[in-house]
């Protein structure tokens, strides 16, 4: 059942910030400024190196950002008997697929989010943790987490949400992870249901000419089957992802 | 285009040469709107030229998989969203537009709502009357008839048993399908074809009239001469949404914008056409809180038709209220994950049990208070759109209230205990616990709220100086431009919109009829 998390942290304030419904758009601004022109501090000196078996070749993430999006992943889905680690679902290519397909500014946003959410510098300003989330211990990690989850700051809780997002849409779209949730799949479908749709939709070439009311009474519907037979070949399908 | 040819649908990112159309209609979208539109102008002998920005999608090309279904059948390769992530918005994209992907689910326009528009925006001659012979056309077209109470799914009859326990109203919804087999993925659009969607309908009745359907291409541009518009700028996308270089340009006597409540104020306002500063303006959402409850049994709400069941027991919540309608979801493994609360082992749980798990949804009915503005859809200065909607404290009250009585037909249904969709998930176990959802947090970002619906954005009314278009659908200040989808829409519905969209398309394409003739 669920656990409440009781973690609870003082954040600690950002230099000039103060408690405010509009100060998270100054921490907005200083968080950008504290990637770029961060360099010089040692905390800032601190990268995460690329995780060995990221997977293929990125179409928008560095190596390094894969890695710290599969070690964000570790900790949505801690290790539990039936659930696949993220690393055998090659969640860092899913996630990398996911954002290769937002728009060109969209892209550069969520790779920004990403170093900052890794980030030292940033961790020790923000909650007082002094190494990049990628090197961290577990329950600092969980703990990092947490603090975007539940940051008085809606900037900050955009951040977690999109980062959730991102993992679990490319976790559970894994086959592999089905059978932890008990989801058996699409149900298999013959030639013979996809022939008795009605009238096909208008080709390029030679648009048919349907009736104007093709029949009268459509056949029954089916009740709901109570366990469909798993699709064969149940793999990703490549085609929409670049 | 020769007289009385049959039309066809062509694939613009194929195109190796830019085109240029002169028929004697243009119609931007190929949804709801613009596909009845279509069709009816082209039966009439009208010449039609449909500009879509999604793909083609026939039944044995479609694939029963989240992974493959979202980006390429979802507006923004389904990450659309208000800016601040707050509210997803799940919007179709495709040659058939959100019919491809919604539930069916399918309501006359409520009656009191026509009155309230008639009496707040000087909206005349739109009421139940006038609309009643268009949506009988349109129901028997689209095959829309109540859904078999002996094959409603289980997910759904959770809600139909937990409505009967309480003795709240429930009903059993229309559906627009034929031949439906009851698999459950509607939302990853039929297989079988037996969706009774655009592409299915009115568009193959459009081309066999001689409509060309131009999939593939975005309108980005709208030229105006005068008072008219004298060219729609389409650029050509390839398999994966990127401009290929090629353009299609229409010169039509009419135009008819139908992209969609986001798409059609973002192409006038890409067009410098804001003239009274209400274009994006009003922009409604039902916005939708959702509640998932464990049951002891399978529930698989997964499989079988989406959504055959509603409750509509506190849609008029009385004066200053905010109502809300009560429905169901589908329980596909990405739409959970990507929905439930929390991380790590909280939200593990919760997917161990999504075979057992029962989803119902209720969509707070925005649009009504006397001060009430809505989000706004505007373009951000990298050129993308952008959605704002800040909810009010009125929906806030409305959204947990409807939380509430989820969690109450749960209950009442069996669920052996139910979970908010907040960031710390609420529990509750027994009728009591239903209180604790008056102490959680009702801010963005710490519970999920979703959008289907999208309505408004160029709102009609009859003043020129606070609406878009006018009482038939045309743009106030141009004389050959009409909008056609759910834009014009100046409050919610407090229904599932896309049979008032049908039905309001059919009766405006004799309006726009007589002007392109």
């Amino acid at each position: 059942m669920l656990r409440r998390n009781r973690y609870r942290r003082e954040r600690i304030l950002l230099p000039g910030e103060h408690e405010g419904r509009r100060s998270f758009l100054k921490w907005g601004l200083a968080g950008t400024a504290l990637l770029f022109v961060g360099g010089g501090t040692w905390l800032a000196t601190r990268r995460t190196r690329p995780a060995p078996g990221i997977g293929g070749p990125l179409a928008a993430l560095s190596p390094m950002e894969a890695t710290v999006m599969l070690s964000l992943g570790e900790r949505l889905v801690p290790p539990r008997p039936g659930f696949p680690r993220p690393a055998d679902v090659e969640l860092p290519r899913r996630v990398d697929a996911v954002v290769a397909l937002a728009s060109p500014p969209a892209q550069a946003e969520i790779r920004q989010l990403v170093r900052l959410f890794d980030s030292a510098l940033a961790g020790f300003l923000l909650d007082g943790q002094f190494r990049t989330f990628s090197d961290s211990a577990p329950e600092q990690q969980d703990a990092r987490i947490r603090a975007w989850q539940v940051s008085r700051f809606t900037l900050r809780r955009t951040g977690y949400r999109a980062l959730k997002k991102l993992v679990y849409a490319a976790y559970y779209a894994a086959p592999e992870t089905w059978p932890a949730i008990g989801y058996p799949g699409p149900p298999s479908l013959g030639p013979a249901d996809r022939g008795e749709s009605p009238p096909k939709p208008a080709r390029a070439e030679e648009p048919p000419k349907p009736p104007r009311r093709p029949r009268p009474a459509g056949p029954a519907p089916r009740p709901v089957e109570e366990a469909p037979a798993p699709r064969s070949g149940m793999d990703l399908p490549q085609e929409g992802k670049p | 285009m020769s007289e009385g040819a049959p039309g066809r649908i062509l694939d613009a990112g194929e195109l190796r040469r830019d085109v240029e159309e002169t028929p004697d209609v243009c119609v931007v979208g190929s949804g709801a709107g613009g596909a009845v539109v279509a069709a009816r102008l082209a039966a009439r002998g009208l010449r039609v030229v449909v500009l879509e920005e999604g793909g083609h999608y026939p039944p044995e090309k479609v694939k029963m998989d989240e992974s493959w279904a979202y980006p390429a059948l979802y507006q923004e390769r389904g990450q659309r969203a208000t800016a601040d992530l707050s509210i997803t918005i799940l919007q179709g994209r495709a040659v058939g537009g959100s019919t491809v992907v919604n539930w069916t689910t399918s309501f006359r326009t409520p009656p009191r709502v026509l009155r309230h528009w008639a009496g707040a925006f000087g909206i005349a001659g739109l009421d139940e009357a006038a609309l009643a012979p268009h949506f009988a056309a349109v129901e028997e077209r689209l095959h829309i008839a109540p859904w078999p109470l002996e094959v409603v799914n289980p997910n759904n009859r959770a809600l139909w048993d937990g409505a009967g326990v309480l003795s709240w109203d429930r009903e059993v919804i229309r559906r627009n399908v034929f031949g439906c087999q009851n698999l459950g993925y509607c939302g990853t659009a039929c297989p079988v074809g037996a969706k009774q969607s655009m592409d299915q309908t009115y568009l193959v009745d459009a081309v066999r009239d001689g409509a060309r359907i131009y999939a593939r291409a975005r309108a980005v541009k709208l030229d105006k001469s005068g008072k008219r518009v004298s060219t729609v700028h389409a650029e050509a996308l390839d398999q994966a949404g990127r401009p290929t270089g090629r353009r299609v340009a229409v010169r039509a006597k009419v135009v008819v914008l139908a992209g969609g409540a986001i798409n059609t104020p973002e192409l006038l306002l890409r067009s410098g056409y804001d003239p009274s500063g209400c274009v994006g303006r009003r922009t409604f959402l039902h916005p939708v809180v959702a509640s998932v409850g464990i049951h002891p049994e399978p529930v698989r709400a997964f499989y079988g038709a989406p959504q055959s069941v509603a409750s509509h027991q506190f849609a008029d919540r009385g004066r200053g209220k905010v109502g809300f309608f009560l429905e169901a979801a589908p329980a596909h493994p990405v739409l959970a994950a990507t929905s439930l609360g929390g991380f790590g082992a909280v939200h593990q749980d919760q997917m161990a049990q999504l075979a057992n798990s029962s989803v119902l949804i209720a969509l707070s009915i925005d649009g009504f208070l006397a001060d009430e503005e809505g989000g706004t859809v505007s373009l951000r200065s990298d050129g993308r759109v952008r959605l704002d909607y800040r909810i009010r404290p009125e929906i806030w009250e409305s959204l947990r209230e409807g939380n509430k009585a989820l969690a109450r037909l749960q209950l009442a249904a069996g669920a052996s205990v139910v979970y908010s969709f907040h960031e710390d998930p609420v529990v509750m176990r027994t009728e009591r616990d239903v209180a604790l959802l008056d102490r959680a947090p009702w801010e963005p970002l710490r519970v999920a709220v979703f959008s289907a619906h999208v309505m408004g954005g160029c709102a009609m009314g009859s003043d020129p100086e606070k609406s878009v278009v006018d009482a038939r659908l045309k743009l106030h200040w141009l004389d050959n431009v009409w909008v056609v989808d759910g834009s014009v829409f100046p409050t919610s519905l407090g229904v599932n919109p896309q049979e008032t969209i049908f039905g309001i398309a059919h009766w405006a394409s004799d309006h726009i009829a007589s002007a392109a003739g």
